[in-house]
């Protein structure tokens, strides 16, 4: 192949961190190959959520544009909820503040789809702005089935019978990793413990019975958290409203799944005939079911080096997410990752170092950033929340001593402090144990 | 003001969907005063036109030559053309054939009239007609307008119910000649296919073979259940690519939209571009051992279970049941 | 040999079809390639390998129709022309085929292959009405194509079977999907055909105007969207095969009365 058609970096995967990483090349004027294996970026991104804090913004300020139609994410969230969840009732804490709908937002609401399609066109109109305009792609409906190697340095990738070669290549596949397990950067077996399955539904409305039903204004949003809705299972459940549809979903331990088995869409049917979810999907409609490998946000996910020669590996395929019970971040942590890996092709383009030495930048350059400072300093909140008491047992607690409390019978009404005793020695808890998760918990989240 | 039917014919007997157009036609004309004729293009088809008068044809035209024998778009192009001159009707309605598929669209541009094909309901709209017509694969509607000079629209099959039929009515019969030049194509031949033994888009109950037949035995023992229950055999494009049948069976937004009783689909998943075909039968069973398939959110009686033991079991069941009757 | 191909950028109707106040949702739909017209690809590719050919498109359609253009040249076509102008929002198949026969006025070709149906509209005039304007034979619905004593031979779908037709050129043909199965542009098909020509044609380009296209337009026009009254699923029926046969039996008979 004729050097003329090397690429400066080639970025395998059009995901949020794939994304992040091509628009930062091809703005610094690099020319660039993106190769993504759905008909279009987005196409297999069925998952969703909310994209947390400013870093989306950062890297792609047209999303701070004020969108009359086609807004690419869904809403602000202004309104978050997390609620311990016991078989029969809810106790929510509830949190509103306009302060979140200053921009560059908090949190934004997305539907992949249409978010990552937009991503896509943001970076073709970076494409044909740069000087390679007819050089520089965004190439859909490519499986990308090898990178090549020559003497332990990447050179490029294959597809089927055609081959590209280039300086660099970041890997953005997300999380199932095969290219980066065959390139040694991750390295042995997942263990069950380190991944959950996450399945998600979207369930339509009409919009002003959606905005009725979670007093939304405007294109304000709400989240919510669950605990306690996992039938003992490690994880929780999500529910955030889009635009005329809410993502409602679960994110659970493969090895829970399994110790207990159980299988998450029984898990997610019963979730939603609780008694606090069932009233909410009446009169909706299901227009999408989808499941997908998620890392929980152990750092053990993390391989212990996120580049070798002429090769990174950014976002879920180097499991930088963090699950903290009270938000997922992914999405902000691959972005984040992407640019970064971009910042530092840009730089060993200049040198015209593309060794593994160099490229060593990239994990000191994230390790300066929240991806890692976050997943490190928060391992103890991931454990935290792993304990399997708070699956089901503290839900049950809290809600108990509200319903005692919250109780009006004729009977004579006991006082909290003689209800406390009361549920904790029915419900086999201790007092040092609840007052030293109360500790954990305030340090760790 | 007059409307104009063309019927349509195979082998010397008029088609269902004839009448269902024809009846169509009877009802928009009282609705808007106007006469009902009807059209009749082929080769030997002239004793087949008083039966067009029963269904409510004041007058029939015929257009009976050998040129018109085998299907071939150019003379029927012209033939239909010569009719509608001489008749002048603001509406003329069609059945849904290939044929007519075929030779529509030229037409519409000869006479320099509205065309739209597929209508499922038709109303007049005191200049014109007001239509609806299933579109993306039957996922969607739409209401379309069209008060313009001549208007030809060709009519789903299935949507429209037959009247009672008048055997006293008799109609006149004018015969309409053409001058048939300029035949560019030139028609070689017709690959035999198997048609199976009924007619599909005349059945009262289909059988249809999906992927789950995987091979020619599978498909013997739908073809088994067809005889029993005197249905017609149709399958889904996955069956007609794989060389099972030809594509003549194929239901579908591709192949033919029919509308039976009973439609019992047998390995079937439900894309779309089959349903499109198939979603107005009556009563739809759906027997596929993947409790997840998409058939099951439309069928009336979902079997979840594996075809090469339910179906033999089920040819069993209805040659008792019609023994007993 | 020359090959020109119509081609329709469509809403994927595999996709979830949203309707509101009578409107067709597009927001978050996305647009691909007719798949008749891809087979319309397809097809002049096979016989551009067998006898040589160049294969061009043509598209009427909004900026987004680049998309279905480099679609069919990353599958291998040679160029393409887009049709673009505002006053072209939203054609019909009747203003589509006068709009085409104004590019094909004076252009040299020996046959125009279009889809026998765009997927949206599931309409199938365009094609036919063409090859009238354009006095030309044509066949559509073909399932095959081939070359013979320099006539085309087309098999053809048709009521009672394949039918084979033989047929001069220049003439048009509209293709079936069954034809074939489109090949998926390899990634060095999408990275040529970011280099191939595409031309950019106006209305006055095509010297053709406004009115003429309206005159088609407003032969029919459509009012409104809906969705299809929903048909209700009845029960899944679960349990061994002799179950299965017995429970379907009953209702065959005593609910639905169909038997
Ligand atoms: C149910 C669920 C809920 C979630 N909720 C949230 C949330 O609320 N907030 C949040 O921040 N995060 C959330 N996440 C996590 C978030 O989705 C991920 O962290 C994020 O998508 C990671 O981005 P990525 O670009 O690394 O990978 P992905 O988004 O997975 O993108 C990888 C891309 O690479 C493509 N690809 C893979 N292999 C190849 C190949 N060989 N060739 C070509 N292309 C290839 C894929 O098609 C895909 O488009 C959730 C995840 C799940 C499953
Ligand atoms: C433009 C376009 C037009 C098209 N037009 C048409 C059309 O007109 N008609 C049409 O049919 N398709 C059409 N298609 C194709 C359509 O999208 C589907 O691919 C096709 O209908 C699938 O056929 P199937 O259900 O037989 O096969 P599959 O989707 O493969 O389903 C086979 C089913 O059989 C079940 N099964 C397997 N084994 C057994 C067993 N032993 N017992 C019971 N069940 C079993 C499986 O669970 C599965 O659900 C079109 C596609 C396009 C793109
Ligand atoms: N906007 C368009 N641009 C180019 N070709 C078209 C357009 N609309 C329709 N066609 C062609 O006509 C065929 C049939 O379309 P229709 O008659 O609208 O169903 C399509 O498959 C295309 O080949």
């Amino acid at each position: 192949m004729q050097d003329s058609d090397k690429f400066d970096c080639i970025i395998v995967g059009g995901g949020v961190a794939g994304l992040a990483a091509a628009y930062t090349l091809a703005k610094a004027n690099l020319k660039i190959l993106l190769v993504e294996r759905g008909d279009w970026t987005g196409a297999k991104n069925v998952s969703g959520g909310v994209l947390w804090g400013p870093t989306a913004f950062d890297i792609f300020p047209a999303l701070l544009n004020d969108f009359s139609s086609d807004c690419p994410y869904e809403r602000v969230i202004t309104h978050r909820r997390l609620s311990f969840m016991s078989e029969t009732s809810a106790t929510t804490f509830d949190f509103k503040t306009d302060n979140f709908y200053k921009k560059p937002y908090n949190g934004i609401a997305v539907l992949r789809s249409r978010f990552d399609k937009w991503l896509g066109q943001q970076v073709e109109e970076a494409i044909a702005e740069s000087d390679f305009a007819e050089d520089s792609l965004v190439a859909t409906g490519i499986l990308v089935d090898r990178l090549l190697l020559e003497d332990n340095k990447v050179v490029g990738i294959g597809a089927g019978e055609d081959t590209f070669s280039s300086d660099c290549v970041i890997i953005a596949e997300g999380v199932n990793s095969l290219l980066t397990r065959a390139v040694g950067l991750q390295t042995g077996y997942v263990e069950a413990e380190l991944v959950g399955t996450g399945i998600k539904e979207v369930w339509q409305f009409d919009q002003e019975m959606l905005e009725a039903k979670f007093q939304l204004e405007g294109d304000k949003g709400m989240s919510n958290e669950f605990v306690g809705c996992t039938q003992g299972v490690e994880g929780g459940a999500f529910l955030y409203t889009n635009k005329d549809t809410i993502s409602l979903g679960m994110v659970l331990g493969l090895a829970a799944l399994r110790e207990h088995k159980k299988a998450p869409h029984d898990l997610l049917d019963a979730f939603k005939q609780h008694p606090a979810i069932r009233p909410i999907l009446k009169h909706g409609k299901m227009v999408e079911y989808s499941a997908h490998v998620v890392p929980v946000g152990d750092i053990r996910l993390v391989p212990k080096k996120l580049y070798m020669s002429g090769a990174m590996v950014v976002g879920d395929a180097a499991g930088l997410l963090l699950n903290t019970g009270k938000a997922i971040e992914g999405m902000n942590m691959a972005m984040e990752s992407g640019r970064q890996a971009a910042y530092t092709v840009i730089d060993a383009k200049k040198r015209q170092d593309y060794s593994e030495s160099f490229l060593k930048s990239y994990q000191e350059r994230l390790a300066e950033t929240f991806v890692l400072k976050d997943m490190v300093r928060f391992q103890g909140a991931v454990k935290f929340i792993h304990n399997p008491a708070m699956f089901e047992r503290y839900p049950l607690f809290v809600n108990t001593i509200l319903e005692r409390a919250f109780t009006v019978d004729g009977k004579p009404k006991k006082k909290m402090t003689e209800i406390l005793p009361e549920i904790i020695r029915e419900q086999n808890l201790s007092y040092w144990e609840l007052l030293s998760t109360a500790v954990k918990g305030g340090l760790n989240l | 003001m007059k409307i104009l039917v063309f019927a349509d014919q195979k082998k010397g007997k008029l088609k269902k969907s004839s009448f269902e157009v024809l009846s169509e036609a009877v009802r928009l004309a009282s609705a808007c005063g106007a006469e009902v004729h009807a059209a009749l293009l082929g080769s030997g088809v002239k004793e087949q036109a008083g039966v067009l008068a029963h269904y409510g044809a004041k007058t029939v035209h015929i257009v009976d030559r050998p040129e018109l024998a085998t299907y071939i778009n150019t003379p029927f192009v012209t033939a239909a053309a010569a009719v509608i001159e001489a008749v002048k009707p603001r509406v003329v309605l069609f059945p849904t054939s290939e044929g007519i598929k075929d030779y529509i669209p030229a037409l519409v541009q000869k006479l320099d009239g509205a065309g739209i094909t597929d209508c499922c309901k038709i109303k007049w709209t005191g200049d014109g007609v007001e239509i609806e017509r299933p579109l993306m694969a039957a996922k969607a509607r739409s209401t379309m307008e069209s008060s313009h000079s001549l208007i030809l629209l060709t009519c789903r099959a299935g949507s429209f119910d037959t009247n009672e039929p008048n055997p006293a009515a008799v109609a006149e019969i004018v015969e309409h000649a053409a001058t048939f030049t300029d035949l560019k194509q030139i028609f070689k031949e017709v690959l035999a296919a198997n048609t199976g033994k009924i007619s599909l888009d005349e059945a009262d109950i289909v059988v249809a073979a999906g992927r789950g037949v995987r091979d020619a035995e599978g498909l013997k023992l739908l073809e088994e259940l067809a005889d029993v229950l005197g249905a017609a055999l149709g399958s889904t494009r996955a069956v007609v690519e794989s060389g099972l049948v030809s594509a003549t069976l194929q239901i579908g937004q591709t192949g033919k939209v029919i509308n039976p009783t009973l439609y019992i689909g047998c390995g079937v998943s439900g894309a779309v571009q089959h349903t499109a075909g198939m979603g107005n039968s009556k009563v739809i069973v759906a027997i596929n051992k993947d409790s997840e398939a998409p058939i099951f959110n439309i069928a009336d009686y979902g079997l979840v279970g594996d075809l090469f033991k339910v179906v033999p079991l089920l040819i069993e069941a209805v040659k008792e049941l019609k023994k007993n009757s | 040999m020359k090959i020109f191909i119509c081609c329709k950028q469509v809403p994927d109707v595999a996709m979830t079809i949203q309707i509101k106040d009578g409107k067709f949702i597009s927001e978050g739909m996305n647009y691909v390639l007719n798949a008749y017209d891809a087979s319309c690809v397809e097809e002049s590719l096979v016989l551009k390998e067998k006898y040589g050919a160049e294969v061009t498109l043509v598209l009427i359609g909004d900026e987004a129709g680049k998309e279905a253009l480099r679609k069919g040249l990353a599958m291998g076509a040679d160029n393409a022309f887009h049709i673009m102008d505002p006053a072209l929002n939203q054609i019909g198949s009747q203003a589509a085929a006068k709009v085409l026969q104004a590019f094909f006025k004076g252009r040299d070709f020996d046959f125009i292959l279009t889809g026998k149906q765009a997927q949206d509209s599931d309409m199938g005039l365009a094609g036919g009405i063409l090859s009238e304007m354009l006095n030309l034979p044509y066949v559509t619905n073909a399932v095959g194509l081939d070359m013979a004593d320099n006539k085309v031979v087309v098999r053809r779908q048709g009521d009672e079977g394949v039918e084979v037709i033989h047929m001069p050129m220049p003439s048009l043909i509209t293709c079936s999907n069954d034809m074939n199965d489109p090949r998926i542009p390899s990634l060095k098909g999408i990275m040529a055909s970011k280099k191939k020509p595409m031309e950019q044609l106006s209305l006055a380009d095509l010297g053709l105007s406004a009115d003429e296209v309206l005159r088609e337009s407003k032969k029919s026009s459509l009012k409104s969207f809906s969705l299809p009254p929903a048909r209700k699923s009845g029960a899944k029926i679960e349990g061994d095969a002799q179950t299965l046969v017995a429970t379907l039996m009953e209702k065959l008979t005593k609910e639905a009365k169909v038997l």
